[in-house]
């Protein structure tokens, strides 16, 4: 347990527990406590990380690996966004209310738990009660669908849990203890892996499924489809990135696939990334939901940073976690938008929407700009990670996975120009006429979120200089 | 810092942020709006020329800002950089200006202005790119530009047509990145000044060449622009044909003009795709009756006699091409203004619809002519002069076949700008009701492009001792 960030980890915990008691007589005192608990802690983040002086010293003084550290602020910031969002997104009379921030706090707690961790056993711990949180706030609106989409949720991703665990035995098995350093030291030796690569293969096979890479993808679109609208926001965004590929990267640095003694492992990782950019961008092309859209896009994205993950370069985990944070600044603000517009014109049935840009102006801008991003158009955020991913395949030798890789940017590209096309530019249908815009508070984060990704692409140096220091603690 | 620096600077950063600051400009009113965005284009051309004096003078400009691994974004002025800005600059300007009549009438103005000027600015960052990743960087910047732009209009037909063109353009600069990675790889470098004289592979030159064809229209990627030119405004059609074609031709120049070595079997590749996309275009010019439809091929075949000098290999054909990148800019936007005066007062697109309309329109009518002439080459206009000289370059080079295909699109050329302008304005009228001259600032704006193409064959001393000057200090490998 990285100790520093433990606060991180322990006061959303204590919020989410005095919140159902707190708000007893008084329903908005929920929203406030949930959105000052995460307020206060990402200020304090950015105080830690973003002082000038820290970063005019190339980002030295960053306590621990700095990985974590990121992804904390990864956590916070979409945390924030989806409670402050929910805050007016939310009928008044809901009944779940205190029970619906309880249960993001939680899911909070349990990522940065996640993130910090240093041995699999906690790491098993966290993800569990992630995956719980997970399927009680997919439920929240108590629809029929988005109890269907958390059973799917829940089904696909038990056996996934129950890899991981046999994986962990075989592992504590072999090695006789189940800290990070231990498998570290481990792989950098000479001795002959034996069942350890087997047992690392389980686990990562575990973290495949729920970071929902194909062909382990079913999942994925019912659930954030099904969801309640600003929690597959959340889950998009943040969580299965956190309880899947996180682990994945994480999982390869340890492996240290840049040196070649888990090789097979390495090749496989690849193949999949590559595999789930290819199909995630062309099912993602005849999708008639916008939020069926996104989530094969989640799957196609998530591909670039399996990709990179198994490449195991330092420059290809710089790229994958760049394109980590990237991922959850872009999902966020896509599904928020689709939140916003099931809202307001009551549909996210692409073919019942157009004509959008006209009545819903900043949701159609922010969602233009996120797009961008995703489909790797310079200067935005998307565009460098993608192009640090990919000269890092060319410099490893790999130039028919960097040249796929790159061309299907175009994919990604056309299918956004479909949803473009059907939803903001093009006709005026009948529920884009009696549409309004949603209320500044709705468009806060969004916008925020936005200006973060053309942020990150024009101050690209600083954060190479962030990810360069990671990838130099956590690789060497 | 010294003064042509701060000029470089601002000449790409005011067009490329005042973009964003349009449509709070648009929140005092519409003037101030208009007036801004003409401020900013008429800015970033005076500040573009000013830097001629510079580099007249043997000097260049550099201004750097530190990236890592080498995506350092350098400005970078020198001759050939500053006579593409120059031009593009004042051709844009010329647009902002027709726009404001031009386009009052329609949704989403502000959009549009806004649009206008990121893409000149984003045109200006690309020409005094000195870094292969900023080139491609702004490159797909006037790709977004353009996007929004052709989709102005937003019937499903458009937006499908705005969406056809940057999947176009957006492949072709994949095509093109996956080149410059080559490039990074093999050389360790992107800073185009340190690449200068060196050899570049041939999958390195062919991938690049993709993107570069693809955003100059030339075959096989030339079916964007006739497309994008019948999307709706002809000003949009305008600022594709006369300015982001030639941003494929500028990034040829720059590339495998002054910076590589190319091989020589890929300077043929080029002459013999060149040639190709001459005669098709020509061609299709010739039996289209869509009067945009015909000036966008008609560009698609001009661009063609570009590469053909760039790629000649001699000085003169380059000096030529040079000369082709003013004159055709300065004549087609004429055209195409003209073309924007006729549909906007006649209400239709099909020139067998038109016929007549000299007695209407005698002003638009003379400009047209005399826009039409200099495509031509027809002396004393300035494209004579540069048709000439890439024409004696190529013959230099010997390559007969070649010569031929484009002495046949030459003719070609000419015969299908007489059609047009037998079918528009002589003959008998074919019943469009009562047509009758553009408003005084469209009529002025293309009178004056059409006298500047005059005056161009005048003065044709000034222009060609520049672009020998530059074809002789950064020209490489060539004869």
């Amino acid at each position: 347990m990285d100790k520093g960030l433990l606060a991180y980890l322990l006061i959303p915990l204590l919020s989410a527990v005095i919140i159902p008691f707190a708000a007893r007589s008084r329903a908005r005192l929920a929203d406030i406590l949930a959105n000052v608990t995460l307020l206060a802690g990402l200020l304090n983040l950015a105080w830690l990380a973003l002082r000038p002086s820290v970063i005019a010293g190339g980002f030295a003084d960053i306590p621990g690996d700095g990985f974590s550290l990121l992804l904390v602020g990864a956590v916070y910031l979409v945390g924030l966004c989806v409670t402050f969002f929910s805050a007016w997104f939310m009928e008044d009379g809901q009944a779940n209310r205190p029970a619906y921030y309880s249960l993001i706090l939680a899911s909070v707690s349990a990522m940065t738990g996640v993130v910090t961790t240093t041995d699999f056993f906690t790491l098993y711990v966290f993800i569990e009660v992630l995956a719980v949180t997970s399927f009680a706030l997919i439920t929240t609106d108590e629809s029929t669908k988005g109890i269907e989409g958390a059973l799917k949720y829940f089904f696909l991703t038990f056996p996934a849990s129950a890899l991981i665990i046999v994986g962990i035995s075989i592992l504590m098995l072999s090695l006789g203890s189940l800290s990070f350093e231990t498998l570290r030291i481990f792989m950098a030796s000479d001795v002959p892996p034996g069942p350890v690569t087997f047992a690392a293969a389980l686990i990562m096979l575990g973290f495949l499924i729920k970071s929902g890479v194909v062909p382990f993808h079913a999942w994925t679109p019912d659930a954030y489809q099904g969801a309640y609208a600003p929690v597959s926001a959340h889950l998009a965004g943040i969580v299965t990135k956190i309880s899947g590929v996180y682990a994945v990267v994480k999982l390869a640095t340890l492996l240290r696939f840049f040196d070649g003694r888990a090789a097979a492992l390495s090749e496989m990782l690849m193949f999949l990334g590559l595999l789930s950019i290819a199909v995630g961008a062309l099912a993602a092309l005849r999708q008639k939901d916008f939020k069926r859209m996104l989530a094969f896009s989640s799957i196609s994205q998530v591909g670039y940073i399996v990709l990179a993950a198994g490449l195991g370069t330092p420059l290809a985990i710089m790229g994958a976690i760049f394109h980590l944070v990237n991922h959850a600044t872009f999902k966020t603000v896509l599904f928020l938008n689709s939140a916003s517009l099931e809202k307001s014109a009551g549909t996210t049935d692409m073919e019942k929407l157009g004509g959008m840009e006209h009545s819903m102006p900043w949701t159609s801008w922010t969602s233009v700009i996120a797009l961008l991003s995703t489909a790797g158009v310079p200067p935005l955020s998307g565009f460098w990670s993608k192009l640090l991913i990919i000269l890092a395949l060319w410099e490893a030798g790999l130039r028919g996975y960097a040249a796929l890789a790159l061309l299907f940017s175009l994919v990604t590209l056309a299918y956004f120009m479909v949803m473009q096309r059907k939803v903001f530019f093009g006709k005026k249908t009948q529920a884009a006429e009696s549409a309004p815009e949603v209320g500044a508070p709705l468009l806060a984060p969004v916008v925020l979120m936005s200006a973060l990704i053309v942020a990150l692409g024009l101050l690209f140096p600083y954060f190479y200089a962030y990810a360069k220091m990671v990838a130099e603690r956590i690789l060497l | 810092m010294d003064l042509s620096i701060k000029m470089l600077i601002t000449a790409v950063a005011v067009p490329v942020f005042g973009a964003f600051l349009i449509p709070f400009a648009a929140r005092i009113s519409t003037a101030a709006r208009n007036a801004f965005a003409v401020l900013l284009g008429l800015f970033t051309f005076v500040a573009a020329a000013s830097l001629a004096s510079t580099v007249l003078g043997g000097q260049t400009a550099d201004f750097t800002l530190n990236f890592p691994r080498g995506f350092d974004l350098i400005l970078h002025a020198d001759l050939l950089s500053v006579f593409m800005a120059s031009v593009s600059a004042f051709v844009s300007a010329v647009i902002l200006i027709y726009s404001l009549d031009y386009i009052s009438h329609y949704d989403n103005q502000t959009e549009y202005y806004a649009m206008v000027v990121l893409f000149l600015g984003s045109m200006m960052g690309l020409v005094f790119s000195a870094n292969l990743l900023w080139m491609y960087v702004f490159w797909e910047m006037t790709g977004f530009a353009s996007w929004r732009l052709v989709g102005f209009f937003r019937s499903d037909r458009d937006v499908a047509k705005a969406n056809k063109t940057i999947l176009v353009t957006v492949f072709g600069a994949l095509c093109m990145l996956l080149g410059i990675i080559m490039v990074y790889f093999d050389h360790g470098t992107l800073d185009l000044r340190m690449l200068h004289g060196q050899a570049i592979s041939y999958a390195a030159a062919a991938f690049i060449l993709a993107g570069i064809l693809s955003k100059s229209a030339t075959l096989p990627f030339s079916t964007w622009l006739p497309d994008a030119g019948v999307a709706p405004s002809t000003v949009t059609s305008l600022l594709h044909a006369a300015v982001l074609v030639k941003i494929g031709v500028y990034a040829y120049a720059r590339i495998f003009g002054v910076t590589f070595a190319a091989p020589d079997a890929f300077s043929n590749t080029v002459l013999y795709l060149a040639g190709a996309s001459a005669l098709v275009s020509a061609g299709a010019a010739l039996i289209d009756t869509d009067i945009k439809r015909i000036i966008a091929y008609s560009t698609v075949s001009q661009i063609a006699f570009i590469f053909l000098g760039l790629a000649s290999g001699n000085k003169t054909a380059f000096v030529g091409a040079l000369l082709y990148i003013l004159m055709h800019s300065v004549a087609k936007g004429g055209l195409f203004l003209c073309a924007g005066i006729i549909e906007q007062n006649t209400h239709t697109k099909d020139i067998n619809k038109m016929g007549g309309l000299f007695a209407s329109m005698p002003v638009t009518g003379t400009a047209f002519a005399l826009c039409s002439l200099s495509v031509m080459g027809i002396p004393p206009f300035g494209g004579f002069f540069s048709k000439f000289l890439v024409f004696s370059g190529a013959a230099q080079n010997g390559n007969l076949a070649v010569l031929l295909m484009f002495l046949a699109g030459a003719v070609m050329t000419l015969l299908y700008l007489v059609r047009l302008f037998y079918k528009i304005f002589l003959g008998e009228p074919a019943g469009h009701g009562s047509p009758k001259e553009g408003s005084v600032t469209m009529v002025a704006s293309v009178m004056a492009l059409a006298l500047i193409g005059l005056a161009l064959g005048a003065l044709i001393y000034y222009p060609s001792a520049y672009a020998e000057l530059l074809t002789n200090t950064l020209g490489v490998n060539l004869q």
